[in-house]
């Protein structure tokens, strides 16, 4: 499969992030020219600190730059307030977390109608479950599922809102292989089937051959992008 | 339902028991509220109600004997309404089946036969006496009760030396009596005391009263100034032995009821900040740890597009169920407890009936307060949480910093286990969080010590106004002043061992602007019976012509000893003379003024004279002693002073181990409501860290003793804390209980302190065991997993 042609969704310029642990400054993000396009499945590889986590953090809003460009469809994520950063998580992006990050004390379908309280134009809690294949287990609490199922039920309640971009931080990184498998089955078909444009941080590099393109961190870098003529299944990947 | 609302109630549901025990500190405030505002509003509306449709006076004043005709001339003065002349007179009662004798209060009843314009009584059974009939009175109800008489009984009266058959043809009550209490006394005393309504014309006969009155009582229009119309009258009644002119505010009952009903309104103002600050606090304390520990759950709700109103609403809302449902626990016993000591109240002061209008306003404020209370403990964590950047959110916290300072070589050099070190490092990290909870047990310690004083002032109080003070059996009040030599015909009755004098005068004291209106007691030299204490506890006499004043009258006239007062006799000649201060007693009934009789005859220009007899006798002939004094026309009445002793310590005793009881409780919710919550977070915060020390082989109570030492050693802080407190606030209780009626001293023994300190460390230490459970069943391995 070629990599679709289509328009720019995220394009960042020289952008700079860093942190301050005591007395030393951590350069978390040093400098990142980066483009990713709609209905492209996108893998973020590389080893923990290289910066993937703080560029998914940024493009998703929940942080921000300290210098240098991030545009969201040509608008700079840069320049909105709270409020607006807020909406914009709100209206476009979904998130699913290496923990879960489900809340304890709601149901499957509870915990996926924290978004579709609030989203514009979401689908039904029951739809969204039926996609990643937890329609059983509806009704259960985090606590009586699975890893594997816990994390499906976390990707069904960022892709209920219809999100433009799903952005994904080490989905599997808690998970085996198997149940791993169907996690980024999930991904994949949200991916395929809604057009929603995916991003993947992970450290596994044997996930990487589901992806149209592959970009490698090093030292809060880019170190090479590279784009896969044919991609795997994800239940042809081993690992 | 929306998702983030479930979740509310959930975590709600969770977090019962620490909700429920900040719930029920909230609701002691709104019972507090609820309770002092509707006995106020019931005891003030029952008042107000039975003071206008009865006709309550406006001012009274008391004479010798003046004639009739002088009604006239009082109506004529601006702004009286309605006057009415009386005859009143304290009589000697034989009750039947009493040994001892009683006194009453006869008032004439108007000649019309119809019931007085003027303090109205209520009929409660039978009739008013008929016009002619010399043998026939109407009782006041609670005598009537206390006896156990029906309509029809009888009983002997002394009336001018000759007694008297009486029978009860009806029962009353009256507003002027609300408070009932017989001379001398300092409480009511049912059995022993009633209201005599009598036809005017047997009173005229007995007492040759014949055209004349010695009680005038009136009425004045809104906007008549009450100073002026009491000095016309002064003026008036004058020639025919006024005793001074006074209005509603020194008239007995009133004043009783009204120190009551301000009482009521301290005990609303003081009480129920203390609860709502702690509520505050506690919700506070709770709020910020659950926001800490869902750091994950905040930035997710951020990362979903929640904004920071939502989230910070969310909080708050957890700390609004709280609230509400101590809201309604405090309402729920609040508006019972209200109802009952209403009930209480009515009882305690007669009154006809008891008006309790549900007071809306006050279950609407003490709702709103706790509403408040609870928003504004949870403000400062959910604007917290709200302000969390979503990423920052996500990620653990980072390990709380320790630094090494100056207490780390002090507990080196103690050679402290590390588990210890681990308590003071943990106190030492967050100083404020410990210091806030030491204040909040301290104040569990203060409730109690505010209230445990009362015990320890009454056993102050009694000791010096009947051991010390008060030492004889039994005062005999005169009919009217006697010279000194009457002594020596009391000696002679049966059982007396010893007897001595005293004489009462009505004056104004004035000093500057400020005035009171007392009487002076006048004894002779080297009294035993009836003696003044100083406020060192020595035994004080008046010297020369000074004037001996109690603690209550040195305030309010700020008068010091060496300070001259200008002193004007309301009876007598009426002169005004200027003495000078010798020094300043204890008492904690009344106002009172003391000067020896030589100096008082001096000033009076006549023989020394004598208006009561202090006592002592003989047990055995008591008998003999109680039949002598009903047939002794020369006294009108008598004060058992060791019944009222047991009376008094009855009745205070009583409501006092009530409200102990009732402060016990509120410090334990307190202590509670704070010790479990500071475990169960600590629990929570430190679980990884206590499951490390078991998995290194710590045993269960090794690690119990983190956590048990850390809650304890706040509470041992809390102590001094608490006793500063508790005296403060136990100063501020005594001041609003004092009145001129009487004062309470502060009286703070160690044993006070030390009962106090005793219940909370105790419910401390039950708390904290009860939450220390949790730490046998700690599931080693799933804690260690667990992200934070």
């Amino acid at each position: 499969m070629a990599q679709p042609v289509s328009e720019k969704v995220f394009h960042t310029e020289d952008l700079v992030k860093t942190y301050q642990t005591g007395s030393t400054e951590v350069r978390a993000l040093d400098g990142v020219n980066l483009d990713l396009f709609a209905t492209e499945l996108t893998v973020l590889l590389g080893p923990s600190g290289s910066g993937k986590s703080t560029l998914l953090n940024i493009l998703g809003g929940l942080d921000a730059a300290t210098s240098g460009r991030v545009e969201f469809r040509g608008r700079d994520l840069t320049e909105l307030s709270d409020r607006a950063l807020t909406k914009y998580r709100r209206d476009h992006v979904g998130f699913v977390f290496q923990f879960y990050n489900l809340v304890p004390s709601l149901t499957a379908r509870e915990n996926v109608q924290m978004v579709t309280d609030i989203a514009p134009n979401p689908m039904s809690a029951e739809e969204a479950l039926a996609r990643v294949g937890m329609s059983d287990r509806i009704d259960h609490f985090p606590a009586e599922l699975s890893g594997g199922q816990q994390q499906r039920v976390a990707i069904a309640r960022a892709i209920a809102k219809r999100p433009e971009v799903l952005l994904c931080d080490e989905p599997t990184g808690a998970l085996d292989s198997t149940t791993g498998v169907q996690v980024l089955e999930a991904i994949r078909h949200v991916n395929e089937d809604l057009g929603t444009t995916a991003i993947v941080i992970t450290h596994n590099a044997a996930i990487q051959a589901m992806a149209h393109r592959v970009v490698r961190f090093q030292d809060g870098n880019i170190a090479s992008v590279s784009t896969n003529d044919t991609r795997l299944k994800p239940t042809d990947i081993e690992w | 339902m929306h998702a983030l609302d479930i979740k509310l109630l959930r975590d709600f549901q969770r977090l019962w028991g620490q909700a429920l025990a900040i719930a029920l500190v909230l609701a002691c405030g709104v019972m507090i509220l609820l309770t002092a505002f509707g006995m106020h509003r019931a005891l003030d509306d029952t008042l107000t109600a039975f003071y206008d449709r009865n006709a309550f006076a406006d001012v009274w004043i008391d004479a010798e004997k003046a004639p009739r005709g002088l009604l006239k001339e009082i109506a004529e003065i601006d702004g009286v309404q309605i006057v009415e002349g009386r005859i009143q007179k304290y009589l000697m009662l034989d009750l039947p089946g009493r040994v001892e004798s009683a006194t009453g209060l006869a008032l004439s009843l108007p000649e019309s036969g119809d019931l007085p314009h003027l303090n109205i009584p209520i009929l409660r059974s039978g009739r008013l006496p008929s016009v002619s009939a010399t043998d026939e009175v109407m009782v006041s109800e609670p005598f009537a009760q206390a006896n156990g008489y029906q309509i029809g009984d009888s009983f002997s009266v002394l009336m001018s030396g000759q007694k008297r058959l009486l029978t009860i043809t009806g029962t009353a009550l009256s507003p002027e009596f609300v408070y009932a209490i017989g001379p001398g006394s300092l409480m009511p005393d049912d059995e022993g005391f009633g209201i005599l309504w009598m036809p005017q014309a047997t009173l005229e006969a007995a007492f040759d009263m014949s055209g004349a009155m010695n009680s005038i009582t009136l009425s004045v229009s809104r906007d008549a100034r009450e100073d002026q119309v009491l000095n016309d009258l002064d003026t008036l009644l004058d020639p025919y032995g006024g005793t001074g002119a006074y209005g509603r505010e020194l008239q007995t009952s009133n004043a009783f009821v009204h120190t009551e009903i301000a009482q009521l309104k301290n005990m609303a103002t003081i009480l129920p900040p203390i609860f709502f600050g702690i509520s505050a606090f506690l919700v506070n304390m709770v709020i910020g740890r659950i926001i800490t520990l869902e750091r994950a759950e905040i930035g997710l709700l951020k990362a979903l597009g929640y904004t920071d109103l939502h989230i910070a609403v969310h909080y708050v809302l957890l700390a609004g169920l709280t609230a509400v449902l101590g809201i309604i626990i405090g309402w729920g016993t609040g508006g019972m407890s209200a109802r009952w000591m209403a009930g209480q109240y009515a009882d305690y002061f007669k009154f006809p009936y008891l008006i309790f209008n549900v007071s809306y306003d006050a279950y609407a404020i003490s709702g709103v307060l706790a509403l408040l209370t609870a928003a504004l403990g949870a403000l400062r964590a959910a604007l917290g949480a709200a302000r969390l950047p979503p990423a920052v959110a996500m990620s653990p916290p980072a390990p709380p910093r320790f630094k090494r300072s100056a207490f780390d070589r002090m507990m080196n050099a103690a050679r402290m286990s590390q588990p210890t070190m681990m308590i003071w490092r943990s106190i030492l990290r967050w100083p404020v969080r410990a210091l806030m909870s030491a204040v909040g047990l301290a104040f569990a310690v203060a409730v109690m010590i505010s209230v445990g004083f009362f015990s320890h002032s009454l056993d102050t109080i009694t000791d010096i106004a009947f051991t010390q003070s008060n030492r004889e059996d039994a005062v005999l009040l005169f009919a009217q002043e006697r010279p000194l030599s009457t002594l020596e015909e009391v000696r002679r009755l049966p059982g007396v061992l010893e007897v001595e004098g005293e004489l009462y005068a009505a004056v104004k004291l004035r000093h500057g602007h400020l005035e009171k209106q007392l009487s002076i007691t006048t004894r002779g030299a080297g009294a035993t019976l009836a003696r003044s204490i100083d406020t060192n506890g020595h035994v004080a006499e008046p010297i020369g012509d000074g004037l001996l004043i109690t603690n209550r009258v040195s305030e309010v006239l700020d008068l010091q000893p060496g300070d001259l007062v200008e002193v004007e006799f309301m009876t007598g000649r009426r002169e005004t003379h200027t003495l000078a201060i010798s020094a300043v007693t204890e008492q904690f009934f009344g106002l009172g003024a003391f000067m020896t009789r030589d100096a008082m005859a001096a000033l009076q220009r006549r023989a020394p004279h004598i208006s009561v007899a202090n006592v002592t006798l003989d047990a055995d002939q008591a008998d003999a002693f109680n039949q002598q004094i009903k047939d002794t026309p020369l006294i009108a009445s008598t004060v058992r002073v060791t019944d009222m002793k047991d009376g008094f310590t009855e009745s205070i005793d009583e409501n006092i181990s009530v409200m102990n009881g009732l402060f016990i409780i509120i410090a334990v919710l307190i202590t509670v409501g704070l010790t479990y919550n500071s475990a169960r977070i600590q629990l929570s915060e430190r679980a990884r860290e206590l499951a490390s020390l078991r998995i290194l082989g710590f045993s269960n109570w090794e690690v119990s003793y983190v956590l048990i030492g850390e809650i304890m050693l706040v509470a041992l802080l809390a102590q001094p804390i608490g006793w500063l407190i508790g005296y403060g606030i136990g100063v501020l209780m005594a001041n609003s209980f004092s009145s001129d009626l009487y004062n309470i001293p502060l009286v703070l023994p160690p044993a006070a302190y030390a009962q106090a300190s005793v219940v909370v460390l105790g419910t401390a230490l039950a708390s904290v065991m009860v939450v220390r459970r949790r730490i046998d069943r700690l599931d080693l391995v799933s804690v260690m997993k667990t992200r934070e």
